[in-house]
């Protein structure tokens, strides 16, 4: 092994940021090592067959964010990334259901049937909604500015901020002042009357953080969402073939043709420090990898305090990221299916089946899953989203059989009674007793079931409290105070040590920006001789 | 028909309508105050709830006023007589003394020795943070909002000073105000403090008056306003002689005395608009007053939906004030008492209850109480915060007894099933039940009762959706967007037309401020 050998760069995790951060600097000529824990490479973006026969996307399941300049630049295409589109997402209730589809005229008359107004709205709506995400997309691009010690860069992207702004028309500005503080129940509120409408548009608002779809804030996770883009068309969602771990290969196949390096089962013990500086990673092994820069993909919780080490940073450094907030919220639960689930409010193994299923039947469903979670418990009946890749792509289970999989919310890692070890098939039989509720056939499909506690995701995918995000995505979590006041240009206090995750702007989601921007950093100070 | 010739209405006498007239009248103009009630004072009375007790009716703190403003209509001489008992809150707690903050800091980490000594400790710390915060946003306060799309050169001034003032704050700071802005009250709490009752009483700050809970993001900005007035976070009780509405004569007096006429039991029932320009009022009982100025002190909902002609206004403006919420959660019970309540843990010490009392002793008691509230029902155990006026000042009472104020919260404007008329008498109980579990002597000494629930707010003080901050103080609904963004200058669409009441920059609470700062405004453009 050439472990004594010198990279330019050695990337913590291989996750899609680690790995996008790994191919660009790669492609810039720098020699990069990534170092991934696990077997297998992608870290919450990972295809696993769990059960024989059965390839699930095991934590993230669909994707919509991943941004078009690096589809472009690193050919995934080239690479085995294929995204098949998503069909609309289907809500079922007690008696009637609420369907939406790709096919946009026949999604208004779907909408009609519950509210004429809706409907009317529902244009103008997707509207403001594509005009505030062009709004927002070129945020999404850059490195945030410190607002404390302006100097003239900063001021510069401030000010071309403000001018943005500025420049939207006054509906807009409206419009944008709303999704960045309101709660998404209250912005939906005055486009629309349907409730299980904005019950089921507001759950893309709370996914993956500890709020409700009343709690202020969540109107532009729901806009997060919304800027989702295959192929640049906007917010439309979709599976990778072969499961979410695809996307994550494809990266990594790209990466390895630009010179990359990357090797896995190499858990890191630490990172190595010299005078102040990062000059290398330790391996549990006890492998020294020495490297002018260490990028990590990892969560600052596990960077700093794990990595580092509390005694080799600022007090208030350390302070910030202690205060930083995961608060896993969500849980999982993957089903292998002998067949289709049958919904009493639409028999039968239609069309509806083939998009997002969501249980979300209505706004107060929705919030007082979450109350169960602010005192400690998880949801007795909680929100789920589900998918059946299988009807898209059937190479993931064998033939005729299915796989289902189900994100829940809300599971609250900090449980004021008992352990998740305990809880663990108690939160599984209340996620199929809630489907079951609408499909009540689904008891008798199950050959296999994962369920996944915000604990198991912890363990499993080195996401602190099991944050799917790294992270919860509140406004004082993101831009220039994500992950810590004064740190949020992907640098930390360690020379030629950076952050390449989504603890770092702007977030969480299969989205590849975090990595990417990263890169760009390293590459500029790199280029000023910082390095 | 026309029966004055005035040419400045200002419609409603609340405190901040009164602080127009008087600037108005000090530059030579005669404004006219039309008050429907048959006293001034709007949410600032003193009102006798039963022969001999007198009590704050709506409001019953101070916010405190902005300095600027009490000198300028020398309250002090005109009556004004503040209050400022030794005690800022006192929490009963069923388990474990209580907690109590005084005004005096050292003394408060004295008595929070006994119950955290890393509470104690972080106190101080916590109370300076917040000064040199709120000596940064102390001129926000009285400051036009600035136009985003247009910024008046003055307001570019004004931000660049405030720039530079808040780069005059630690790092540290800099960044904590920054980070609290948009962050839960709950977090910012925990984030300082170990004791539960504590982080609570904080806690309340942020959500007082307020439909959103501790839990809600945004409500740390509540903190950060009341340190920009008083350079300190926590609720301030800043008491008036004669109780709060004395403040508001005394505001009387020194515009009355600059020129300023004042009619009470008139009620506007609109206001007349001629070719997008203003021309006067209309009240209930037909008479018409002419006027090229109207002021309103009544909030946005109910000036721009109730006192306006539809077609005056542009439909998307006034879909989006029909938007602007307004949806009350706050109640108040007022009590005329025989004698002084005995609160669990405190050995019948009468000074202890001279400030705030605050009864909620958790942040999850102040979220279960909103909890509630969101499925439109009133709290089960209602967080309540309680001043006893006559204990500071016993003219407000009859010799031995005592008035004691209420303010209960969560009572959602919206009811799920029912309305107020309903749910009044039991309102009243769930107080008093509440109460009595940290008071127990207290139901026997209730001599008379007043509730007003969310409803007979709104129908008494004209405040839509029975909300007493004219507006939810949320992130989307302060400074430059309050009421809306693009009209937070204290102007409106109507030319002539001005907003001055609380649901304009910077917000509710007895301050006087949108009532400096919407004068300021409306002089510049008469004078122009």
């Amino acid at each position: 092994m050439n472990s004594k050998s010198k990279y330019d760069v050695v990337i913590i995790g291989g996750g899609h940021n680690g790995l996008v951060n790994a191919a660009y600097l790669a492609r810039a000529g720098k020699k990069v090592l990534v170092l991934e824990r696990r077997y297998v490479l992608g870290g919450a973006a990972v295809t696993e067959e769990v059960f024989p026969g059965f390839k699930f996307s095991v934590a993230s399941y669909v994707v919509s964010l991943l941004r078009p300049e690096i589809i472009r630049e690193l050919d995934l295409p080239r690479h085995g990334l294929e995204i098949l589109p998503l069909d609309g997402t289907f809500t079922p209730m007690h008696g009637n259901y609420l369907w939406r589809v790709n096919d946009h005229a026949k999604t208004l008359r779907e909408i009609a049937r519950h509210s004429k107004l809706d409907a009317e709205a529902y244009d103008e709506y997707g509207k403001a909604m594509v005009e505030m995400g062009r709004f927002v997309k070129p945020i999404l691009a850059m490195t945030p500015p410190d607002p404390t010690t302006l100097n003239l860069k900063g001021l510069r992207d401030l000010l071309f901020l403000g001018r943005r702004f500025q420049k939207l028309p006054y509906a807009d500005q409206y419009n944008q002042v709303q999704l960045m503080t309101m709660s998404a129940v209250d912005f939906l509120d005055q486009w629309f009357e349907t409730d299980v409408l904005k019950a089921t548009m507001s759950a893309s608002g709370i996914i993956g953080t500890f709020l409700g779809v009343r709690s202020p804030g969540t109107a532009y996770v729901l806009l997060h969402h919304y800027m989702g883009e295959i192929d640049g068309a906007f917010r439309s969602w979709g599976f990778a073939r072969g499961g979410t771990g695809a996307i994550s290969n494809a990266i990594a196949g790209a990466a390895r043709e630009l010179g990359v390096e990357i090797r896995t089962e190499a858990p890191i013990a630490k990172i190595l420090l010299q005078r102040g500086q990062a000059k290398g990673v330790v391996l549990e092994n006890g492998d020294e990898i020495n490297a002018s820069v260490v990028s990590s993909s990892v969560d600052p919780h596990l960077t700093f305090i794990r990595m580092v080490g509390k005694e080799n940073l600022p007090e208030d450094f350390v302070e910030d990221i202690n205060r930083y907030k995961f608060r896993g919220s969500s849980g999982k639960v993957n089903l292998a299916l002998d067949g289709l689930p049958d919904f009493t409010c639409l028999p039968g193994n239609g069309k509806h089946l083939r998009g997002a299923i969501s249980i979300s039947p209505s706004v107060e469903h929705m919030e007082r899953a979450y109350d169960d979670a602010k005192y400690g418990r998880f949801s007795r009946r909680p929100y789920i989203d589900m998918v059946i890749p299988t009807l898209t792509d059937p190479s993931v289970a064998p033939p005729g059989k299915h796989i289902m999989s189900c994100f829940v919310q809300y599971a609250p890692y900090h449980l004021k009674e008992g352990t998740w070890e305990e809880k663990r098939e108690p939160f599984g039989d209340t996620v199929i007793d809630t489907i079951a509720e609408y499909a009540p056939n689904i008891r008798n499909l199950i050959l296999h079931r994962q369920v996944l506690t915000p604990l198991d995701i912890e363990q499993k995918f080195g996401l602190t409290e099991g944050n799917i995000f790294q992270g919860e995505l509140t406004l004082e979590q993101l831009f220039f105070l994500r992950p810590a006041p004064g740190w949020a240009q992907y640098r930390t206090p360690i020379r030629n040590l950076y952050m390449c995750g989504s603890a770092t702007h702007p977030g969480g989601g299969i989205m590849g920006a975090p990595g990417l921007n990263a890169a760009k950093m390293i590459l500029a100070d790199w280029k000023r001789g910082r390095i | 028909m026309a029966t004055s010739n005035n040419q400045v209405i200002i419609v409603g006498a609340g405190h901040n309508g009164l602080i127009v007239a008087f600037y108005l009248a000090k530059a030579g103009l005669r404004p006219l105050v039309l008050e429907r009630r048959h006293i001034i004072g709007g949410s600032a009375v003193t009102e006798e709830l039963h022969p001999g007790f007198r009590c704050p009716t709506v409001q019953h703190s101070l916010g405190p006023m902005i300095p600027k403003v009490v000198a300028d209509l020398q309250l002090e001489k005109n009556g004004l007589g503040m209050i400022t008992p030794d005690v800022r809150v006192f929490a009963p707690r069923l388990e474990g003394p209580p907690v109590c903050l005084y005004q005096d800091a050292s003394r408060t980490a004295r008595a929070l020795e006994t119950i955290s000594s890393h509470d104690a400790k972080a106190y101080p710390k916590f109370l300076s943070s917040f000064a040199a915060i709120g000596k940064v946003l102390e001129p926000v306060m009285s400051m036009t909002p600035p136009s985003i799309n247009e910024p008046a050169k003055e307001s570019l001034w004004e931000l660049a000073k405030l720039g530079m003032k808040f780069r005059g704050l630690s790092k540290k700071d800099a960044f904590r105000l920054l980070r609290w802005v948009p962050m839960a009250v709950a977090d910012l709490a925990a984030e300082w403090f170990e004791t539960e009752t504590l982080r609570a009483i904080i806690a309340a700050r942020g959500v007082y008056c307020s439909l959103a809970g501790p839990w809600s993001a945004g409500t740390s900005s509540g903190l950060l306003m009341q340190a920009a007035l008083n350079g300190n976070a926590i609720a301030p009780s800043l008491f008036v002689k004669g109780g709060i509405g004395s403040l508001t004569q005394s505001i009387a007096t020194s515009a009355t005395a600059a020129g300023a006429q004042i009619r009470t039991g008139v009620h506007v029932k609109s206001i007349q608009v001629d070719g997008g320009k203003v021309s006067g009022v209309v009240l209930s009982n037909g008479e018409e007053i002419a006027a090229t100025t109207v002021i309103s002190n009544a909030d946005p909902r109910s000036t721009y939906l109730n006192l306006l002609d539809p077609v005056e206004l542009d439909p998307d403006f006034r879909m989006r004030i029909h938007n602007y919420r307004c949806m009350g959660s706050s109640a108040k019970v007022n009590l005329a008492l025989s004698d002084l309540p005995e609160f669990i843990g405190t050995k019948s010490d009468r000074a202890i209850m001279a400030g705030r009392i605050h009864i909620g002793p958790e942040i999850d008691y102040l979220e279960q109480a909103y909890d509630a509230a969101k499925y439109g029902a009133p709290s089960p155990h209602p967080f309540l915060d309680i001043t006893i006026p006559s204990l500071t000042d016993p003219s407000l009472a009859p010799q031995g007894g005592h008035v004691m104020s209420i303010h209960v919260q969560y009572t959602p404007f919206k009811l799920k099933s029912g309305d107020w008329n309903l749910h009044r008498k039991a309102l009243g109980e769930t107080v008093i039940k509440t109460l009595s579990e940290y008071a127990p002597n207290v139901n026997g000494l209730i001599i008379a009762q007043q509730v007003l629930t969310p409803l007979d707010l709104e129908e008494q003080f004209g405040l839509s959706g029975g909300h007493i901050l004219h507006g939810e103080p949320s992130l989307d609904q302060l400074f430059a967007f309050r009421p809306l963004h693009g009209w937070a200058q204290y102007r409106s669409p109507i030319k002539g037309l001005y907003l001055c009441g609380s649901g304009t920059h910077p917000g509710g609470g007895v301050t006087g401020a949108p009532g400096f700062n919407a004068g300021r405004e409306i002089l510049k453009d008469l004078k122009a």
